[in-house]
């Protein structure tokens, strides 16, 4: 059997992840063939090496350090004028009381966020895809915080999926770019909305971030049918470049983390945290 | 590393309370294993500090949806590895531009001071050591993410590639080609 097993496949079986209708193959295979147990064998050890490495320490005294660097953040000393101007917006449209219940978090109305979760109340829903659903007045009535909180973080992660794979894909895989253009259409519309309201705001850095995302999307939904390999070689660079997936992960990250905390917490005790 | 959660339970009470010195013994029991893991995640020391400050920040801010009879750790270890995902990704580039001549030139400058060996600590191991942490440096961010929640958190491609936001089959080719890096700078080394 000269039929060797692959790399791919030898790492696969390492961790028990052979496709189902591989498997008998790979273990007949292995039971027949020293090179390719050789293989696995040399493999084996690498992983071993790996997992048998001791953990790097801390340097000494770390934990002081670390409390030293810590303690003046876990202090909210005064509101900081950006806070202010969006805490105002936002009182004008849900009403101070509702701030003050305390179900907006707070770095939301400092880092501009509350613009974004403004726009999409206003815009009511996003064009098209599944976030018509949620959206619906009914349910924006009763928990607008949660529902609005969702439908951008939604946005986010779903903008930041695609890039993802956009990254990712093999170079020889220009046709994820044609697989993409539907997908990269809907999202240009939603990130449109939330850019308006975030140019209105004067919050330059989600401006910034939105227009460089539109561009990359319109070039996914603009894409010609005959895309090349170099056209998809160009978007990734650029996607690298612009380090887009960063700066859209830290804003969808702390857009879901909040809405989960939110969600696990009863509001009335995020009061008595001493940051607030 | 367990037994010492053991005296956890009235502590993390009063850091919930707002009690600044029960949160202050809970960093100073928590943060060097919490290093460690973040090191393992994104492989090199400053990186690894971010991580520890962003964690602690974000266990302070959860503190209070904690329930009290969950594990301090275990939960600690999901913020770590969330945190760990997140500023991996902020160091993209640098991690991009990593040659492979690197570890021809020994470990990196930086690494060299944090090690702190323990006397009792044999020479090989440290090299060990040093050896996997130079090559995770090899990988992209997104190949050092999969690898490590793959290989090190035991999750299996599907979870890693939901973790990430990525397709089952391209988190099984960013998980390919970091074990490739890794079999290739480290066969050298591995013995039997
Ligand atoms: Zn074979």
């Amino acid at each position: 059997m000269n039929n060797h097993l692959s790399e791919d496949e030898l790492i696969l079986h390492s961790y028990g992840e052979v496709d189902r209708a591989d498997r008998s193959r790979v273990d007949e295979h292995l039971a027949s063939c020293a090179e390719c147990l050789l293989a696995k064998e040399k493999l084996a050890r690498v992983m071993t090496m790996i997992d048998t490495a001791p953990p790097v320490e801390a340097p000494l005294g770390f934990e002081r350090t670390v409390w030293a660097r810590l303690e003046p953040y876990l202090e909210v000393p005064g509101v900081s004028p950006v806070h202010r101007s969006a805490s105002k917006v936002y009182d004008l449209v849900f009403g101070k009381t509702a701030r003050e219940g305390g179900w907006l978090p707070q770095w939301a109305l400092a880092g501009g966020v509350a613009a974004l979760v403004i726009a999409a109340f206003v815009a009511g829903r996003f064009s098209g895809g599944d976030l018509a659903a949620p959206s619906s007045a009914a349910v924006a009535h009763v928990e607008p915080d949660r529902v609005l909180q969702s439908a951008v973080g939604d946005h986010l992660d779903r903008t930041q999926m695609m890039l993802v794979e956009l990254a990712n894909a093999e170079v020889d895989g220009a046709d994820v770019l044609a697989g993409e253009q539907a997908r990269a259409g809907d999202l240009v519309a939603a990130n449109r909305v939330i850019l308006r309201s975030a140019i209105q705001s004067g919050d330059g850095q989600v401006v910034d971030i939105l227009e460089d995302l539109e561009r990359v999307l319109l070039e996914v939904a603009n894409a010609p049918a005959n895309a090349t390999s170099n056209d998809l070689t160009d978007l990734q660079s650029r996607i690298t470049r612009e380090d887009l997936l960063f700066r859209l992960r830290v804003i969808a990250s702390e857009m879901r983390q909040r809405q989960i905390d939110d969600r696990e917490a009863g509001d009335p005790t995020r009061r008595k945290m001493p940051t607030s | 590393m367990k037994g010492m959660d053991e005296r956890d339970p009235s502590v993390v009470a009063k850091a919930r309370d707002g009690d600044r010195d029960a949160f202050k013994a809970l960093v100073e029991l928590h943060s060097r294993y919490i290093y460690s893991l973040a090191h393992r995640m994104t492989g090199n020391a400053q990186d690894a500090e971010d991580v520890v400050q962003e964690a602690w920040l974000k266990a302070h801010k959860q503190l209070s949806r904690f329930e009290a009879r969950a594990d301090v750790r275990t939960w600690l270890h999901r913020i770590t590895v969330n945190c760990s995902i997140d500023l991996i990704r902020a160091r993209r580039h640098r991690e991009d531009a990593h040659d492979p001549a690197d570890l021809e030139q020994g470990p990196l400058s930086e690494r060299g001071a944090e090690a702190q060996p323990t006397p009792e600590r044999v020479a090989a191991s440290v090299e060990i050591s040093d050896r996997v942490n130079e090559a995770l440096g090899l990988l992209t961010a997104l190949e050092r993410a999969a690898f490590t929640l793959r290989h090190v958190e035991g999750m299996s491609i599907e979870e890693v590639g939901a973790k990430l936001g990525m397709k089952t089959s391209a988190t099984k080719h960013s998980i390919f080609r970091a074990v490739k890096k890794m079999r290739v700078a480290l066969e050298p080394y591995a013995q039997s």
